[in-house]
């Protein structure tokens, strides 16, 4: 009997709990899970919304112990804005796992699953991945996929920390020996405040004021679809940020149990001119015991968007975070981030679009710095961001 | 030229190996290049070269490259009826 894809329902949760274990066991990898319960916690199914997420296993009825997870995927099903072209359901293909991982005789698995979610959903985009060398990025674009890197911001809040956890940049002893001097002698702050400084007065040249307040859980409401509505034409291309999605992708104070969110409200004289959600990252080995501030997701008009950068920035500093990361495609909140002393780094963050969705994005495909793509795009929250 | 050797031709130039290495039992456990990528890229180049669409349940059957020549064999046998 074939493998045969189908919805992820209650009755395979114990199949995909083996699945997890078999994964996790084989390659010692914590990352290879998939969720135990077929209803999503994050934006369950139903009718009536406008985003939600469905989820999909690889049944292999072959199996002598009965049927057998071999792969799983989640689907979430949203709705874009494309200018001059109106509004669309996409799909964004996210948590692909297969046993192809770590037993060969299911490398077609991969395969299989990705031509699934095309079929259910031609419009379809991928976030994120790590990198264009990763499996899942070679197989989109064998598929069609185009592949464009989301650029990556991050600023150094306290750079003693951060030259002292950065473990990505400490692969060599020798790098580590000297990045452990650096933090020593103060010459690391130095050089990482002289860098963030730089930046910001090298795009200071229009800065606009920046008084501002910020409400903390924040509720979207009808301020919210009045900011979608000024700027949403300011975007080639976006996922609907109005407030009736945003309350579904950003349910008040929303956290997990390895990491939370929160929202700003950015006003000026006593009106709104832009919103960020921001958080703090779970701990990731790569960081070491840094603390990790993330701006997830952010909306306002062009001339708006250094002033929201600038109060999430603040929020997250009052934090007491270590390090601010973001990835932003549109070229004003690339901007804005420089101007708010952010640095660029290499961005692992892709964005694939299928051959329909890119033919649907013409002639923008061309120019991705005029999409809205955020880090809070793609799979998102819980974890990911 | 066989099915087989058509089918090994297109396997050799994926994979990256001489289709001297390849037999009809060869398969992603005893190939190394042949991860779930290349699966994919074999499903896609063999589909472009013979003019025919693999379904899910036939790329799933795609074992060994000899059980994968016999299908495309059998497909192109159908579709010239």
């Amino acid at each position: 009997m074939a493998i045969v894809i189908q919805p992820y329902r209650q009755q395979h949760e114990s199949a995909v709990q083996d699945f997890n274990r078999r994964l996790q066991g084989s390659s010692g990898d914590p990352n290879f899970v998939f969720s135990q319960s077929a209803v999503p916690r994050w934006l369950p199914p139903s009718a009536d919304k406008p985003v939600w997420n469905e989820f999909y296993v690889a049944i292999d009825g072959s199996s002598n112990t009965g049927p057998t997870v071999r792969g799983v995927y989640a689907l979430k099903q949203e709705v874009m804005f494309v200018r001059g072209k109106g509004l669309h359901r996409i799909g964004c293909y996210h948590h692909p796992l297969s046993e192809g991982i770590v037993d060969r005789s299911f490398a077609s698995v991969g395969a299989l699953l990705a031509r699934d979610a095309l079929a259910q959903q031609p419009l379809l985009y991928a976030l994120g991945m790590g990198g264009m060398e990763r499996s899942i990025a070679k197989m989109l674009k064998a598929l069609g996929f185009s592949l464009t890197p989301i650029p990556f911001y991050f600023r150094v809040v306290h750079p003693a920390k951060f030259l002292r956890e950065m473990r990505a940049l400490r692969t060599e002893p020798w790098r580590a020996s000297l990045m452990n001097i650096a933090a020593a002698t103060g010459a690391g702050w130095l050089a990482i405040k002289s860098a963030q400084a730089a930046a910001s007065l090298r795009s200071r040249s229009a800065s606009p004021r920046v008084d501002f307040t910020d409400e903390e859980g924040v509720e979207f409401s009808d301020w919210a679809d009045e900011l979608w509505a000024q700027a949403k034409e300011t975007v080639s291309f976006a996922t609907v940020r109005d407030a009736n999605t945003l309350r579904l992708l950003y349910p008040p104070n929303f956290s997990s149990d390895i990491a939370s969110t929160r929202g700003l409200r950015v006003s000026r004289n006593g009106s709104a001119i832009g919103w960020a959600i921001i958080g703090l990252r779970r701990k990731d080995p790569k960081f070491g015991e840094m603390r990790v501030g993330s701006i997830v997701d952010c909306w306002a008009l062009p001339e708006n968007a250094a002033t929201v950068i600038q109060a999430a920035t603040q929020a997250l500093e009052k934090d007491g975070v270590d390090l601010i990361v973001s990835n932003q495609s549109h070229h004003a909140w690339c901007g804005a981030l420089e101007k708010a002393g952010f640095l660029k780094g290499p961005s692992t963050f892709i964005f694939a679009a299928s051959k329909k969705l890119t033919e649907l994005l013409q002639p923008q495909q061309e120019n991705p710095a005029s999409f809205h793509i955020t880090r809070a795009d793609g799979d998102g929250l819980p974890v990911n961001f | 030229m066989s099915k087989f050797d058509e089918v090994r031709a297109v396997a050799s130039d994926i994979l990256g190996v001489s289709a001297v290495s390849l037999n009809v039992t060869s398969s992603p456990e005893t190939i190394e290049n042949w991860d779930s990528v290349q699966h994919l890229n074999l499903v896609l180049a063999l589909e472009e070269k013979f003019n025919l669409q693999l379904s899910p349940e036939e790329i799933e059957q795609m074992k060994t490259l000899g059980d994968t020549a016999k299908l495309i064999e059998s497909k192109l046998h159908t579709s010239s009826r």
